[in-house]
């Protein structure tokens, strides 16, 4: 099953002007359960290029929530995404 | 039992009457909302411009105040003309102005300034007040000079000082959006929790609602031991997942919200369905801070911009389109000894994932050619003169001599005006009550 089927929730948004947050809501906890073991703290990192991100399980709402700086201020001359809400793409199509 | 409306998620998007008016009948004492964010980017702080322009705002605005003006309830507007500086507070209070006299209506205003005076925020730089949010890069002196405006968003205090002045209206500068909603029911003696909590969520509208709206109504109330949410347009509900999910929303942190006057802790917050459309919540903590901290933002001038509009659909150009755009930056940087910036966006290749993008498939590329330079002719003729560039390129294997790109536009070149870039998004540990004002006006 892919990670985009296995969600109610997953969207990324600024946090701030310096962040991006990223909200996974599974449909269940057995959904949930199973995702955790392979959406580690370590695959994130890979993904979104960041040698240092802040990583939580949330298990009593079944949710994960990741969030790291940006490489520049929202809206600055090279930003390509002033809401931040497209990186959540990367997550789509992971095969959980 | 205190009993809040919420207008909408933000002012200026297209409020939704029958709701407001289905949620007044349910008896409101105070009606909330939210003017402005910093989610459009740095242009609203930076020029003083409004985001959502005169009429959007004043037909937002106009039939709630008078509604609540007769009924004798207070109106809380936090971060007024969207980015809440001194000149976005005129032109807000303009509008506030025409409808008391187009309505023939009296009322007490109490606008709250949060604007910062940049020697106050250098000498804070200074005393080493000053401190990086979450990581981001610190704040030098040159960042707080080269700002057109600063300002700090203001957590409750003022709001009490505001509600205690006996304002019918209260018109607040950069604000939190929990701020807005946390003053009357704090005021009135509700458990800091609870209202902190609601005021957190019930911000955002019926965005936290299902289906999802933020130009909806949303109406929270506080009894005891608990806080629900119900939104009176009967199409939507709030549900435990609904209502949770926001709680999350644009937090670094899930458990943890930081405000200038405490922190909210989440950790043991419980969520119940309380019938079909409203939701039941209790358990956060708040924890008063002893000596507030707030957030301040900066915005500085950084150019004006033109910008070109083009599709490359030729498959060899395509296959050869980075060189070519290197070889075109190159010549411009020789050819042009002034001070500009040269931006290439390839809208089908990268233009949003950037250095993250992972899917390789391509056969068409939206290509922006972007310059920011010190004047606006100066960055036009550079983006025209990159433009015609692209145009005739005469790259290996061309076969096309007519031109290489296609233009939707006539003219290409478009003019976008100012641009501006954050250059403080800080901490400061320091209580910034001192400098905001509240400024009373009888209408």
């Amino acid at each position: 099953m892919r990670l985009k089927e296995a969600v109610k929730v997953l969207r990324s948004k600024n946090a701030g002007v310096w962040h991006i947050t990223i909200d996974i809501v599974f449909k269940n906890s057995e959904l949930y359960e199973i995702a955790k073991t392979k959406l580690t703290k370590e695959l994130f990192c890979e993904l979104f290029n960041r040698n240092e991100l802040e990583y939580f399980q949330c298990d009593s709402i079944n949710t994960l929530k990741v969030s790291f700086l940006r490489e520049q201020a929202a809206g600055s001359l090279k930003d390509t995404d002033c809401l931040g809400a497209n990186f959540y793409i990367p997550l789509m199509e992971i095969e959980i | 039992m205190v009993r809040a409306l919420s207008l909408m998620g933000q002012l200026g998007y297209g409020y939704n009457r029958d709701s407001f008016l289905r949620g007044m009948s349910e008896g409101v004492d105070f009606i909330g909302v939210d003017a402005g964010s910093i989610d459009s980017g740095p242009y609203f702080l930076g020029s003083g411009n409004m985001k959502a322009n005169y009429d959007a705002t004043r037909s937002d605005l106009e039939f709630p105040l008078v509604t609540a003006l007769n009924k004798k309830i207070p109106f809380i507007i936090g971060s007024a003309g969207y980015a809440g500086g001194d000149v976005h507070l005129s032109k807000f209070m303009e509008i506030v102005e025409d409808i008391a006299k187009d309505n023939g209506i009296h009322l007490k205003v109490c606008v709250i300034h949060s604007e910062l005076d940049k020697n106050v925020v250098l000498k804070l730089f200074r005393e080493g007040k000053v401190k990086s949010y979450e990581g981001n890069p610190p704040l030098d002196e040159a960042d707080i000079l080269s700002s057109t405006h600063i300002v700090a968003q203001m957590g409750v205090k003022k709001f009490l000082e505001a509600l205690d002045l006996g304002a019918d209206l209260i018109v607040a500068g950069r604000a939190t959006d929990a701020s807005i909603y946390a003053a009357y029911p704090l005021m009135k003696g509700c458990d800091p929790s609870l209202v902190w909590h609601m005021a957190k969520i019930i911000e955002c509208g019926a965005l936290c609602a299902k289906p999802a709206s933020p130009s909806d109504a949303l109406l929270g109330w506080i009894d005891e031991d608990a806080f629900y949410l119900k939104p009176p347009n009967e199409m939507r509900r709030c549900t435990v997942d609904s209502a949770m999910a926001h709680a999350l929303y644009e937090n670094t942190n899930p458990f943890v919200i930081e405000e200038p006057d405490g922190t909210l802790l989440l950790e043991n917050a419980k969520y119940e369905q309380f019938d079909e459309r409203t939701v039941k919540v209790y358990g956060a903590e708040w924890r008063e801070r002893k000596n507030p901290t707030f957030k301040i933002e900066g915005a500085k001038f950084s150019g004006f911009r033109t910008i070109a509009l083009m599709g490359v659909r030729n498959p060899d150009m395509i296959e050869l389109l980075d060189d070519i755009l290197d070889d075109i930056r190159d010549e411009a940087e020789k050819m042009f000894k002034t001070n500009f910036k040269l931006t290439f966006r390839q809208y089908g290749k990268n233009g949003v994932l950037s250095d993250l993008e992972f899917d390789n498939r391509l056969h068409e590329i939206g290509l922006v050619v972007d310059v920011v330079a010190d004047e606006q002719k100066v960055a036009h003729k550079i983006c025209s003169v990159v433009k015609s560039r692209l145009q005739h390129y005469d790259y290996k294997g061309r076969v096309a001599t007519g031109a290489n790109v296609a233009f939707p536009y006539s003219p290409a070149e478009i003019d976008m005006g100012e641009v501006y870039e954050f250059s403080v998004y800080h901490l400061v540990d320091e209580d910034l009550n001192r400098y905001f004002t509240v400024e009373e006006i009888e209408l």
